[in-house]
């Protein structure tokens, strides 16, 4: 598996995961489809879909069944992993104020040491595209400005 | 002697500028410019501010001679304006901050212009007004707040102004108010459009669907020039701003008139504004294009107002917002 490219998931890995891979500093794991436990059925109707443990952003959980992509009780999930914990921490923290905006979609950041992990909510699969997009902007410009402009100055 | 940094996207122009103490150390801008006939939609705007900004940041320093360690605060337009250029500039001016760990002021964009407009001007207390492409509001200061006494009801003047000249497919370089401007001063002869003020307030939306649809007639019919459309639309908008400035300064007593914004940088509005100026024994302030048009400057300005009187902005709150009227903010860095 080389650096730089996008990985379809195979249906025995869970069909439906898109994986997006690239090399150095800030590589980006993107999990569309969340997958269920084996047997779960995938009903647009019914967000988080009937029964079954919930285990979303783990790419290798078999058993994904019906569609791929955003439908409706997905929580498509972003990981980006930065240098230091405190890149992290400050990414986080300026990418915040936008994702409580109001709306359909809907947004939840978290930091884990180094990691930042975003959580999406939406359902309407264009308008969740369209936000992972904007955000994926953002994201760079952020990092293009730490990477200008920092690192940050001890406190 | 604070120094403060601002950053400002709202629209087309992305400008980042250092102000010290009254001073303007340095005020870079790039405008995203479309091709004729086209107007800037938000998504490539924003576009074009990411590509830019740390560029224009870092010339900002250069010129001001200064380091990150040198800035004192960090100023941003926090609205109104375009959400998605607004975002992308909000965006660096948080992260700097982090990053320098400097505090932050998300400013108002109108209130950018007016404190500009007092500094490079010295008027005291005037009614100012404020005429770009997205705002026309007069506004006057009373207790606190930039108190808005006519407005718009509709579209901005400098947006009539725009979108009529993407019907004549008028170059939006460098803008198209400053396009129209020349060819109005070659146009002959005033045609009459529907001159729309109601009370203290003007309304656009009429008298530009009025001349979209007779620039097609009477282009075709050769009844007059595009030239003549330019000077008869500017005639006429530009009329019913001065009669609503003159209003609010009669209501106020004002002997002081200040003109900010982009369409504030032409000169046929400074001159009609200055005749009737001179009528009411008034003095007549503006600025030069530097200052009228969106710039950083204006907004690092502001934020050293704000800066020196105590506020600052949490980085839970340094969002930005669409819609944000002039009087929301409370001015208590004046009497």
């Amino acid at each position: 598996r080389s650096g730089g490219g996008f990985e379809m998931g195979s249906e025995a890995d869970g069909g439906g995961a898109v994986r997006a891979v690239h090399e150095g500093t800030g590589a980006v794991h993107i999990v569309v489809g969340a997958p269920g436990g084996p047997g779960e059925s995938r009903d647009p109707g019914v967000p988080g879909g009937p029964g079954g443990p919930r285990d979303p952003g783990d790419p290798s959980n078999p058993g994904i069944e019906g569609e791929a992509g955003a439908a409706s009780g997905g929580v498509p999930t972003l990981t980006v992993p930065f240098p230091s914990p405190m890149e992290a921490e400050i990414a986080h923290r300026f990418l915040t104020p936008n994702a409580r905006l109001r709306g359909p979609v809907q947004k939840e950041l978290s930091v884990n040491g180094s990691v930042l992990t975003v959580r999406w909510r939406a359902e309407d699969p264009r308008l969740l595209r369209i936000s992972i997009i904007s955000f994926l902007d953002q994201l760079s410009l952020v990092m293009r400005t730490m990477r200008r402009f920092g690192p940050p100055v001890s406190r | 002697m604070p120094a403060v940094l601002g950053f400002e996207g709202s629209a087309n122009k992305i400008g980042v500028g250092v102000v010290r103490d009254g001073t303007v150390l340095a005020n870079p801008r790039r405008t995203y410019v479309t091709p004729p006939g086209t107007g800037f939609l938000p998504g490539d705007t924003a576009r074009h501010h990411r590509a830019v900004i740390l560029d224009l940041l870092q010339e900002a320093l250069t010129e001001a001679g200064l380091t990150s360690q040198d800035i004192d605060c960090i100023a941003y337009t926090k609205g109104p304006g375009m959400g998605a250029p607004l975002v992308s500039v909000a965006v660096v001016a948080r992260t700097v901050a982090q990053l320098w760990n400097k505090p932050l002021l998300g400013v108002n964009h109108c209130i950018g212009h007016i404190e500009m407009g007092r500094l490079i001007t010295g008027a005291t207390s005037p009614t100012v007004l404020y005429v770009s492409g997205g705002n026309t509001q007069v506004i006057a200061y009373s207790e606190h707040r930039y108190r808005i006494f006519g407005e718009t009801i509709d579209i901005a003047v400098g947006n009539c102004l725009d979108r009529f000249a993407r019907v004549l497919k008028i170059s939006n370089d460098p803008s198209p108010g400053y396009n129209i401007e020349q060819m109005a001063k070659r146009g002959k002869k005033l045609v009459e459009l529907p001159y729309t003020v109601k009370g203290m307030d003007v309304s656009f939306s009429g008298i530009l669907s009025f001349i979209e649809d007779a620039a097609q007639r009477m282009l075709a019919t050769g009844e007059c020039t595009p030239e003549d459309l330019c000077f008869s639309l500017q005639e006429t908008v530009f009329a019913m701003l001065v009669e609503i400035t003159e209003r609010a300064m009669a209501h106020c007593g004002s002997q002081e008139a200040l003109i900010v914004g982009g369409v504030g940088c032409n000169l046929r509005l400074q001159e009609m504004m200055e005749t009737m100026c001179q009528e009411r024994g008034a003095r007549l302030f503006a600025t030069d294009e530097r200052f009228c048009i969106d710039n950083g400057a204006m907004i690092a300005q502001a934020g050293w107002e704000m800066f020196r009187a105590g506020h600052r902005t949490p980085l839970s709150d340094s969002g930005i917002t669409q819609r944000y009227r002039t009087d929301e903010v409370e001015v208590t860095w004046r009497d």
